[in-house]
């Protein structure tokens, strides 16, 4: 079989990782946690695990599920994987996140939280990598985009057992020095191997393939992509065994952290360089919104990454991390996601619908299925607000930046709506909405075909 | 090929136009996704096909809606389609219409 599967499941995933978004989107505007709260508060990570866990990492394995096979041309491993998958990670996210209500004294103690969060979401990451792994193993050698998926599993599996020592650590049950060193010193890798190496080379590797498939652009595999890899691998390389290594042995762990920051700068200095090569040798010259907001995300990073340069200079990193973190992981992450989700869903939908009567009925266009001048607005907000709030971040102005997420979340829930009415078809015309032999998608779970 | 079977050919690659690429919403004859359409004695229709990417999620769906239109054809009693990436697709195997439809420049390379 040359082509890919239809993931069963990816829908739940969205569903679970929109849901977790307008709630830490909520929670700040509300004003739970950072800013409101110090930033090392368990409110702070009450939120930031939400978005970290519940919102990007469910999005990113529920894209995965529909895209590695795509990536290397074969089915999925296990197509019925992914619930139980879901289930532990929702299940592990919310044990952690009562786990961080005890620390902060709002949930009675007693209840072992950490240790059944820690369970629950290795086994999560077990069966992600597994399935995903054996899906990538038997379609050796593999394309350059399967590698950056490779490499961010690596660092997805080492940012799970970081936090699983940090959780162990605050239950009281991992007590060697060591570990206590590393839940006290450790935390800069932990989240530096999430979003940067989990989630932000993984989006990477899928991007180079997504944005060329999109815009019908040369799909990359040249000496500067090839680069990209290998310094981002070598960046997390050093975060991890460097960070480790001088935590537990008295090395210097901003040595560490810096030279992992110098690496990561060149490749995604690589990076920004191809993306520019891809936008400008594509065929299609008029985009798509998908492509225009991942455009839109990739400035964020390349303003995040100025970001970071000058707060160095200034010698105030330290003082504005939450505001370079949350344009990273709302500007880059988030708004990447957003754009590329409003295209996933058309695209899965059409192909669970109108796939199978491919042949015997004029069939609409995914693009039919979505009505992009009344989504862009929403997108808009969206990236408005996030800048706003970065900027009354770096301002200390909290009330400015819980106005902001409210924006946010408002202007999330109006890309939920469209991502819902492309779901039900809403938008598809009456003459080619449901032709003989088509049935209405379910909004939260696909029905692949019977072969 | 005898020439009522290019005719019969002629009507299968003209069946094919209802099949559209989901992606760019166009019909795979024009877009030059359809590489060869022969047709034997007896109807025995061979159809060499490819996709606009290796892995494409929609290409079950494309080579079965591609199978269905061509069996439309009277005269068609047997249809093989035959999945290729030699040679690679790339958009300069579009027609005019294709490319006008898309809005697609012409240039060099890819």
């Amino acid at each position: 079989m040359i082509g890919a599967t239809l993931s069963r499941w990816t829908m739940s995933y969205f569903a679970a990782a929109l849901i977790a978004l307008i709630a830490a989107e909520g929670l700040i505007a509300a004003g739970f946690g950072f800013p409101s709260a110090p930033i090392e508060a368990p409110d702070t990570l009450v939120v930031v695990h939400i978005v970290a866990i519940g919102w990007l990492s469910l999005l990113m394995c529920g894209a995965l599920f529909q895209f590695v096979p795509v990536l290397v041309a074969r089915p999925i491993h296990d197509n019925a994987l992914p619930l139980p998958t879901l289930v532990c990670l929702v299940g592990g996210l919310a044990m952690l996140l009562l786990g961080f209500l005890q620390l902060a004294g709002r949930v009675a103690h007693g209840l072992p939280f950490f240790p059944a969060a820690v369970a629950l979401l290795v086994l999560g990451f077990i069966l992600v990598a597994w399935n995903l792994g054996r899906t990538m193993w038997a379609a050796r050698p593999l394309t350059l985009a399967a590698r950056f998926v490779t490499v961010g599993l690596v660092a997805f599996g080492a940012t799970v057992a970081l936090g699983s020592v940090f959780a162990l650590a605050l239950d009281g049950i991992a007590t060697a020095g060591p570990l206590v060193d590393l839940t006290t010193f450790g935390i800069p890798i932990h989240a530096a191997a999430g979003l940067g190496g989990w989630l932000t080379l993984t989006a990477i590797g899928v991007s180079y393939r997504l944005l060329a498939m999109f815009m019908l652009a040369p799909e990359l595999d040249r000496a500067s992509s090839r680069g990209v890899l290998w310094l981002g691998t070598a960046a997390l390389a050093v975060l991890i065994v460097g960070g480790i290594v001088a935590i537990c042995h008295g090395g210097s762990l901003p040595l560490a952290l810096s030279a992992a920051g110098l690496l990561a700068a060149a490749s995604l200095g690589l990076y920004g360089n191809d993306i520019l090569y891809l936008y400008r040798a594509r065929k299609r010259r008029k985009i798509e919104l998908n492509s225009r907001m991942a455009g839109a995300a990739l400035i964020s990073l390349a303003v995040c990454i100025a970001l970071t340069v000058m707060l160095i200079a200034l010698g105030r990193l330290g003082e504005h991390i939450g505001a370079v973190v949350f344009l990273f992981s709302f500007g880059w992450l988030t708004g990447l996601g957003l754009g590329k989700l409003y295209k996933i869903v058309a695209f899965v939908t059409w192909l669970e619908t109108y796939g199978p009567v491919l042949g015997k009925t004029p069939t609409p266009r995914v693009q039919d299925l979505v009505v992009e001048p009344r989504a862009i607005k929403w997108f808009w907000l969206y990236f408005a607000a996030v800048y706003v709030a970065t900027a009354a971040l770096l301002a200390g102005a909290p009330l400015v930046v819980r106005l902001a997420a409210a924006a946010m979340l408002i202007a999330t829930c109006g890309i939920v709506a469209q991502l819902v009415r492309t779901r039900c078809l809403l938008d598809v015309t009456d003459k080619l909405r449901l032709p003989a032999g088509v049935r209405q998608p379910q909004l939260l779970y696909a029905t692949p075909r019977q072969t | 090929m005898s020439v009522p079977n290019e005719a019969l050919a002629e009507e299968v690659r003209e069946a094919l136009r209802v099949v559209i690429d989901p992606e760019l919403g166009y019909n795979i004859v024009d877009l030059g996704l359809i590489y060869g359409v022969a047709v034997e004695d007896g109807g025995v229709t061979h159809v060499l096909m490819t996709t606009t990417t290796k892995g494409c999620p929609a290409t079950d769906y494309l080579r079965d809606g591609a199978r269905d239109s061509a069996w439309s054809v009277p005269g068609v009693e047997f249809v093989d389609v035959t999945l290729t990436y030699e040679p690679p697709w790339t958009p300069k195997m579009m027609s005019p219409a294709a490319k006008e439809h898309l809005g697609i420049t012409d240039g060099d390379g890819w």
